[in-house]
């Protein structure tokens, strides 16, 4: 089956006939929105959204999402980022429907469905362990939510060889989950939820339990599959080289709240919070007193170019990240298109593909940060002592807003 | 028994687990423990057994095998009438209590309501409480109520194979209960949040998804049931009516007045049941857990 | 639209949400409360009816007063049922059950402890066949297991004639407290057995690894180790040998005699024999207490482990 032939199925799915109200409501929304008119509607839209749970016996109820709004677009694969009780994924169950908001409104698709029971809404989800039914062979696991919609026997039967053969696993219809490897559950579990057309494909951690091989073979995987069908996945993960690989975007949240939403550009590049700036890749933060409206200084002394957004002489933090650093001898000669400051390299860490250098400027009170050089040939490599001049092009470092 | 560490003594540096498993002097004695345990266990089953295919009208003494004491027994009509309220009682109160069970673990391991604790704890005491105060329990209420309806209703209600049913669900729910919630707390809550997420109704889900997956527990809690059903005495004899004794209420009635070779032979039938239901059970949980 | 983190407000109702109100979703969890509790309502009413109120009776009962014809009259509460309870007979009664019960206790446990230790440290192969060996007793009829001892200790019993050089021509095993032990001990043992050897077998082995690294000989490893972390298996199987050999019946009425009463006959003596309904329930809701504080201590030991 080629690409066209799936979209067509797809669009042409139960679904989209089932909820023929869609354009009018389109036009309501945004009439009351005063969002344009040609705007087109968000997948899911959230709202307010808020999720408390009761805290037990004379405890406060735990704030699990704290006033959400977020709009996830039509198409686009977007992630849910953050730690563990971060409120991910209390978010994502809510738009599948397993746990209702306290307060807020969620939306699919411009309908209001946030007290909808599960079987009512129009996404399928892939859980973290996949709960596929052990009693069950794959084919009776992935014809189940159509079975449930009682769609003719045939139309089962032809729905579930094409996302057999979406996912490839074709001649294994007859096994039982326990009998397939980790890999080999995914795709069922994502076949089984696929099979239903959903308008949100939502995915709770699905590649938790892989190892690391496994793991990245099937991030690409899900990409592909992704484009294929043409559906809009919400995908929750802690693990942020997952996220960024994957996304369209990604939404950052720390503590129930929402932190950052952006492409994964924006969000590596351009963190604006510490919690993001820290919590994705590596990164030196550097306190930096605001010199003027493009310029602070570090407490070295070296100016840095950068948009400050804040009044002369108060303090920002500045991040930026570590490979965005080049490091040149401490005579190398002065490029006026890029930031300078010198240092003594006080550690050297070898990773294999790259090299951590920690450099120190100052004295009083030192400015330490991490330089890392990858390992191709040609680059210089440099000792512990050694004084070093570590140079960057402006538009690499961010300004933070706590 | 000593379990002190001769350290003076040469250790031998193979197997990994020589640190954790006993030294070979207390493995041999834990071995022997264990096998004098079993020859505790199962030597009387085993004298039972072949006692009972002994001739002699004396138990103790051996003459030669015959089957003459089981011939005796499929002719007894006590015996039988007994077996056969037995039977009845132990069905009756089997399905009402799988049935009632189930629903107790269900509600309280998959739901939450205030009261609940409560609940949990009222479904334990039937568990643990000695069978003679349950069995005065049921005597003194079933007193009271004929005495009730007697004077309510004019009905008269008397002891029999009711009583003695509706006594028996009242500690097997109790014992149903146990076994099915152990199997719930292991099945994956996210499987029915899977069901749901497929659009099938809570009905569907519970029909197509829960029970299936729960049918081993509730089949092992019905084995259970059962059993207790057809060994229950000390309750059973409390709240039994003339002539709808139970099995094991008319053998401990004769045991004891004495030891007699017919009594040996129906001993050996009803080990043979319980053994049988054991077996059942077992094989219905290895079931359990490749599922 | 660009910004996602706040789209622009719309009118849609959103409720103003202030954190003690309550929430969106209290609704939907009231009903889903209330079908639970609809689906454990039959099983509860059973309960209450056939579990709940008889005890209420019993401790009722306990109050009230024998006529001379052996009638309960329900009528002139008193407290002379509870007082019976400290007649010299009662009193010795009572003790020789709680001394029986201790008795069968600890024999279970020294002896229950070993088997379960070695049963746990099998490959689980063998330990799946050990443990099924264990359970086949367990769940067969207890009525004739205990007879089987009445059989094997009697007069013509292999035992008595065995040991008749020692104890004599009038030696005598059967109606002893020794044959209510061993009665007790054979109907019990698996109560001790099962929740040691679950507690062992969950146990992490290489704790005891650690402990011998750190210089403990194998001994003070289970003591310090090994013994300390089996303890809520110990209380588990203790309370579960203890609670029913107590309130034992069936056994002491067919393998003791009339210098083994334990209080379970007592108790059915009341009803069967002596119609003294009163003191019967008053002895039943003693036993009762007894099982209360051992159910008591098992639980905050419990607790307390976890």
């Amino acid at each position: 089956m080629d690409d066209h032939q799936l979209a067509g199925t797809l669009d042409a799915g139960p679904l989209a006939a089932k909820t023929p109200v869609l354009d009018t409501v389109t036009t309501e929304v945004a009439a009351v929105s005063g969002i344009e008119v040609d705007a087109p509607l968000p997948a899911v839209r959230l709202q307010g959204v808020t999720k408390r749970f009761p805290g037990g016996r004379n405890h406060d109820p735990v704030v699990a999402v704290d006033d959400l709004d977020l709009d996830i677009r039509d198409g686009e694969f977007f992630s849910l980022l953050g730690p563990s009780g971060c409120g991910k994924t209390t978010t994502l169950r809510m738009i599948a429907g397993f746990e209702y908001p306290s307060a807020g409104s969620l939306q699919i698709f411009g309908q209001e469905v946030g007290l909808e029971p599960p079987n009512k809404r129009p996404v399928n989800t892939v859980f973290q362990s996949y709960a596929l039914f052990p009693h069950m062979t794959v084919a009776k696991n992935i014809a189940f939510g159509l079975e449930m919609q009682q769609l003719p026997v045939d139309e089962i039967d032809r729905r579930v060889a094409e996302v057999i053969e979406l996912v490839q696993l074709q001649g294994r219809e007859g096994r039982r989950p326990k009998q397939l490897s980790g890999g080999q559950q995914q795709r069922v579990a994502l076949a089984r939820a696929l099979v239903n057309h959903p308008k949100v494909l939502l995915l709770d951690e699905p590649l938790g339990a892989l190892d690391l091989k496994l793991r990245q073979a099937m991030q690409l995987e899900l990409k592909r599959i992704q484009e294929q069908v043409g559906i809009t996945f919400v995908y929750v993960t802690h693990d942020q080289e997952e996220a960024l690989t994957m996304s369209d975007r990604i939404a950052v949240m720390d503590g129930g709240r929402l932190l950052q939403v952006g492409d994964p550009e924006e969000i590596y590049d351009r963190p604006r919070t510490r919690f993001v700036a820290d919590f994705i890749g590596d990164t030196n933060l550097l306190i930096a007193e605001v010199l003027d409206a493009d310029t602070a200084r570090l407490y070295d002394g070296t100016v840095v170019r950068v948009p400050t957004g804040a009044p002369a002489g108060s303090t920002v933090t500045l991040a930026v990240r570590p490979e965005k650093l080049g490091l040149w001898h401490a005579d190398a000669e002065r490029d006026l298109r890029l930031d300078a400051l010198t240092g003594t390299i006080r550690r050297v860490t070898f990773l294999g593909n790259a090299i951590n250098y920690e450099v120190v400027a100052g004295e009083r009170a030192p400015v330490e940060l991490v330089v890392r050089q990858g390992n191709t040939p040609g680059i210089e490599h440099f000792a512990d002592g050694e004084r070093v001049r570590v140079r960057w092009l402006p538009g690499s470092v961010a300004v933070l807003e706590d | 028994m000593s379990l002190t560490d001769t350290s003076g003594a040469s250790r031998p540096l193979v197997a990994d687990d020589s640190v954790i498993r006993p030294k070979r002097g207390v493995e041999r004695l834990l071995a022997g423990n264990a096998w004098l345990v079993f020859a505790f266990l199962y030597l009387p089953i085993l004298l039972l057994f072949v006692l009972s295919f002994n001739d002699n009208r004396v138990v103790g003494v051996w003459t030669e095998p015959s089957l003459r004491w089981y011939r005796a027994m499929i002719t007894d009509s006590a015996v039988l009438g007994a077996l056969r309220n037995s039977i009845v009682v132990a069905f009756i109160s089997t399905v009402v209590s799988t049935i009632l069970g189930t629903a107790a673990g269900l509600s309280l391991e998959r739901f939450r309501y205030r009261g609940q604790r409560t609940y949990d704890g009222l479904l334990y005491l039937p568990v643990i409480i000695p069978d003679v105060t349950m069995a005065v329990m049921m005597l003194l209420f079933f007193v009271q109520a004929f005495d009730l309806l007697g004077a309510m209703l004019g009905v008269s209600a008397t002891f029999g194979i009711g009583t003695i049913s509706l006594s028996h669900i009242a500690f097997n729910i109790s014992f149903v209960a146990v076994v099915v919630r152990a199997r719930i707390v292991g099945l994956d809550p996210s499987l029915e949040e899977a069901a749901a997420d497929l659009y099938a109704s809570r009905w569907q889900a519970f029909r197509r998804v829960t029970l299936p997956l729960i049918a081993p527990g509730v089949a092992g809690g019905a084995l259970l049931a059962l059993t207790l059903s057809l060994d229950e005495v000390v309750i059973t004899s409390f709240v039994a009516g003339p002539g709808s004794t139970t099995l094991p209420v008319y053998v401990f009635g004769l045991v004891r007045r004495g030891v007699t070779p017919l009594i040996n032979a129906v001993s050996v039938l009803m080990l043979v049941g319980s053994m049988l239901l054991v077996l059942a059970s077992l094989l219905l949980s290895r079931q359990r857990n490749t599922t | 639209m660009a910004a996602t983190v706040d789209p622009p407000r719309t009118q849609t109702p959103t409720p103003a949400s202030a954190p003690d109100e309550p929430g969106l979703e209290r609704a939907a969890e009231q009903a889903e409360s209330r079908r639970g509790f609809l689906i454990g309502l039959p099983s509860l009413l059973y309960l209450v009816v056939l579990f709940a109120l008889p005890l209420v009776i019993v401790v009722v009962y306990s109050f009230a007063t024998r006529s001379r014809t052996g009638r309960t009259i329900l009528a002139d509460w008193n407290l002379s049922s509870y007082a019976r309870l400290f007649d010299p007979l009662v009193l010795e009664i009572g003790l020789r059950s709680l001394w029986l019960a201790l008795l069968t206790t600890v024999i279970s446990l020294v002896v229950g402890y070993p088997f379960a230790y070695y049963l746990a440290t099998r490959s689980p192969r063998v330990r799946g066949v050990l443990l099924v060996l264990v359970m086949i007793p367990f769940w067969s009829n207890f009525l004739i297991r205990t007879y089987a001892w009445r059989v094997i200790l009697g007069r013509d019993g292999p035992f008595v004639r065995f040991l008749e050089p020692i104890l004599g021509t009038e030696g005598q095993l059967l109606f002893t407290p020794f044959a209510v032990v061993v009665g007790l001990v054979y109907g019990y043992l698996p109560f001790m057995i099962l929740p040691l050897y679950a507690t062992l077998e969950r146990l992490d082995f290489s704790l005891v690894e650690a402990a011998r690294d750190l210089h403990a000989t194998g001994w003070q490893a289970f003591w310090r180790v090994t013994w300390p972390l089996s303890r809520p298996g110990v209380v588990a199987g203790s309370i579960l040998v203890f609670i029913p050999s107590f309130g034992a019946y069936v056994t002491p009425e067919i393998l003791g005699g009339g210098r083994t009463t334990m209080i379970g006959s007592y108790v059915v003596r009341q009803f069967l024999s002596a119609r003294d309904w009163p003191f019967g329930s008053a002895l039943s809701v003693a036993i009762l207490a007894v099982m209360l504080v051992a159910a008591v201590v098992y639980f905050r030991t419990r607790d307390r482990e976890a």
